[in-house]
């Protein structure tokens, strides 16, 4: 799968205002007509004014194969079911004893939950262990209660065979857990394409790709089955 | 994210400095500064009790322990690699040290491919306050997005950088010069098979470490440069405990004060582990032990290591297949069979407590008898129907079972009973499930040609393969572990690099996987429930999936 990235300053492209979310959509459309994938920029010179903000958004479709994953609350879910109940979905990896990304990604999740406000159950926050043999439905439980997840954010374990069908079919995979990037999938509504960043974007970001989608005001939690 | 994450990266070097001078001449702590500062670094509790304060650009605060130095610099001080990112160190000697463009100034020897380490200027009391509070390096360069920016006040920095100067400075008595000093631990009622096969591998292993050496290499720091790596010594003290395990305890500081050791590497036991493991503790022993079939299981202990829980495994294997069956109706009684000085003990209190809420009865018969076959033949015939036997026995009274039982189902040990070895009765087989927290033979085919290989090289004879398999492979994390500190030969440095490489191995014997990270002390979390498939010999088939309890 090739993906063209660049770097862009998220302060920069918040401050001056780009409708970064609309025309990625726009863009991603366009790329589902030609059947590829593309990305959006807010220009070379932004990596210059904050190197320590580096991030790159992209666009990708994931061919998701048939996951059998245990949610937090020991219930065995298809991952594309949670993924596709019509919220749009914000997408992390995290193991519960890492000690540098995930709770800086976890923060962040726990951070937009927070920034959604009225609206934070009508988007789905789902965090996929990649560590899955440590990461019990109890530990993620506990793991959760410490970032003060709500009843939107689910964490998600299963076999090793199963949380590495989810790290390949998002192309996070990148060999032993302590490998892993920081990486952070969006996704509006079933179908659209995720947009994908790589590095760690804001909570302002991710939110700003929220709100210029239409779907997630209408969007309404589903009952937990 | 690529470069000028490591060019930050490098830069950030950073969790505190003022007060000193750049070369530092700061006073030693005192203790109780120390214990103040080491619970500012570690838990980020400040000293009036508040928690530590910080946050990232365009980010909600952290505090408390979220926002602890020791998070992701670790207890060492060394920080770690994740991914491309790596978290440096921010001990004295590398904060203070001028910058050279060698990649190996910093502590990790794999600090990603593509990436190189810019070139910074050490740190003076001034720079190193904004990098802390600002988040810019002396040249003026953002620290990494991953670096809070801490509110902390001109003291309590003050605090902080003595703590930092003094931290991983010393190396411990058993890692002086070009040799470092291992000890392995023999109790006094381990079995002489096993105990001689452990040390038959350890002592192979040492001697072709050995074998490389070729003279004292020149000292690793250097102002202009540091090597790549050194080879040094392995110099392996047996420490043979004797008497009552009340009394080892003083057997080990004891043996530690008369020779200086740099870690534990392997031990064998047999009814009790836990005088050991609270030595490791309590002398911030690095303790890597892989045939330990009763370890202690406390979370809050950093020191020892091992490949899993053992017999506290099966009994949560065991657990799992009995609680599923309580919760669906079925009447569940549970016969467990154990001997009171051995470890299935343990492992039976443990099954009980985790059946207590299930529903299901419990019922624990201690076996006494030297010869138990009258006890054994009355548990075997005397159960209720639908009655499930739990046995925690060994060999020796796996033999003496006899032929039939009325039970409906058997449960036994198979790390006591010898696994796919369990002598167990014909009319027992087919009933019976074996707890088999490890790989099936065939499935572990091609992992365990490389420890056979080995054997085989070293003309070491197998005499008991799952002892000698684990202690190769022990010998090997380690090996690659101490190859990654360069010349960071302290204790928490080296559990912390234990807990990536083994994470790394793809050879791992019996173990389908290993794996550990900050808090996790058992390497293999699974197992399986396996039984016989032939009325005789030792083929065994899975009875369901690999299971983490």
């Amino acid at each position: 799968m090739s993906r063209h990235r660049t770097a862009f300053n998220p302060r920069l492209m918040i401050a001056t205002g780009v409708a970064l979310g609309t025309l990625a959509l726009q863009g991603a459309l366009a790329a589902d007509e030609a059947g590829q994938q593309a990305s959006q920029s807010a220009g070379p010179n932004a990596e210059a004014q904050d190197p320590a903000l580096e991030v790159s958004r992209s666009q990708s479709h994931y061919a998701l194969p048939p996951i059998k994953l245990v949610r937090d609350d020991g219930k065995e879910v298809m991952l594309a079911d949670e993924l596709n109940d019509g919220r749009p979905v914000v997408l992390n990896f995290i193991y519960t004893t890492c000690p540098g990304i995930c709770p800086l990604a976890s923060h962040l999740f726990s951070e937009l939950q927070h920034d959604l406000g009225a609206e934070r159950d009508k988007v789905h926050l789902v965090s996929i262990s990649i560590d899955p043999e440590e990461d019990t439905p109890a530990r993620l439980r506990a793991y959760a209660k410490k970032y003060s997840a709500g009843p939107s954010w689910q964490h998600y374990t299963g076999t090793v065979a199963s949380s590495l069908a989810a790290q390949h079919a998002f192309d996070v995979y990148r060999g032993d857990k302590m490998g892993h990037t920081p990486v952070t999938l969006l996704r509006t509504a079933p179908g659209a394409p995720w947009v994908r960043f790589d590095g760690f974007p804001t909570a302002d970001m991710l939110l700003k790709e929220l709100h210029d989608h239409p779907q997630v005001a209408a969007a309404s939690p589903p009952a937990k089955p | 994210m690529a470069p000028s994450l490591w060019r930050s990266s490098a830069a950030l070097l950073a969790c505190a400095f003022l007060a000193a001078s750049a070369a530092g001449h700061v006073k030693p702590q005192s203790s109780t500064d120390k214990n103040v500062a080491e619970t500012l670094y570690r838990e980020g509790i400040l000293p009036d009790g508040q928690p530590l304060r910080g946050a990232r650009p365009g980010s909600i605060p952290v505090e408390g322990q979220a926002a602890a130095c020791g998070n992701c610099h670790r207890r060492s001080g060394f920080g770690v690699e994740e991914g491309r990112i790596v978290i440096p160190p921010i001990t004295g000697k590398y904060l203070f040290r001028e910058s050279t463009t060698d990649v190996m100034q910093m502590a990790h020897p794999d600090p990603g491919a593509e990436a190189a380490p810019a070139r910074r200027n050490r740190y003076s009391s001034e720079t190193l306050a904004r990098a802390i509070r600002e988040g810019v390096d002396p040249e003026g360069r953002s620290l990494d997005y991953l670096m809070p920016r801490f509110q902390l006040d001109d003291a309590d920095m003050a605090l902080l950088i003595a703590y930092l100067k003094g931290l991983s400075v010393k190396p411990p008595p058993g890692a002086v010069g070009d040799m470092l000093q291992f000890a392995t631990i023999v109790t006094p009622d381990a079995d002489p098979v096993k105990r001689d096969a452990m040390l038959d591998v350890l002592n192979h292993f040492f001697g072709n470490k050995n074998a490389y050496y070729r003279g004292a290499d020149p000292p690793l720091q250097s102002e202009r440069r540091i090597h790549f790596r050194v080879l040094r010594r392995w110099q392996l003290h047996v420490w043979s405990l004797t008497g009552a395990p009340d009394t080892w305890d003083a057997q080990l500081h004891h043996l530690l004060k008369t020779d200086p050791v740099f870690a534990v590497i392997s031990g064998i036991g047999a009814r009790t582990w836990e005088p050991v493991h609270r030595f490791c503790e309590s002398e911030s022993l690095p303790c890597l032990m892989p045939n330990v079939d009763l370890p202690v299981v406390n979370e809050q202990d950093f020191y020892p290591v091992y490949f899993s829980r053992g017999v506290l495994l099966e009994a949560d294997l065991i657990g799992h297949r009995l609680s599923a069956d309580a919760r669906s109706g079925a009447p569940v009684h549970v016969v467990q069979v154990y001997r009171p000085d051995d470890i299935g003990a343990a492992a039976a209190k443990s099954l009980a407590a985790s059946l207590a809420s299930s529903g299901a009865k419990v019922t624990l018969r201690e076996l006494k008898a030297k010869e138990p076959a009258h006890e054994l033949a009355a548990i075997a015939h005397g159960s209720s129907p639908g009655e499930v036997l739990v046995l925690w026995l060994r060999p020796r009274d796996l033999k003496a079972l006899p032929s039939t039982t009325s039970a409906s189902r058997v449960f036994i040990s198979g790390l006591m009973g010898g696994l796919e070895d369990a002598p167990l009765p014909t009319g027992w087989r087919d009933g019976t499930r074996i707890t088999y927290p490890f790989d099936l033979p065939k499935d572990r085919g091609i992992r365990m040609d490389y420890p056979m290989g080995w054997f085989r090289l070293q003309n070491i004879p197998v005499v008991d393969l799952r002892t000698q398999t684990d202690t190769y492979l022990a010998c090997s994390i380690l090996a690659q572990a101490a190859g990654t500190m360069l010349d960071n030969f302290v204790p928490d440095y080296l559990v912390e690099r234990v807990e990536v490489e083994l994470s790394r191995r793809i050879i791992n014997g019996y173990y389908p996987r290993l794996g550990l990270a900050p808090g996790q002390r058992f390497a293999s979390k699974g197992g399986l429930l396996v039984r016989f498939s032939e009325p005789t010999g030792k083929k065994i088939v899975a009875d369901g999936d690999w299971v983490i309890p």
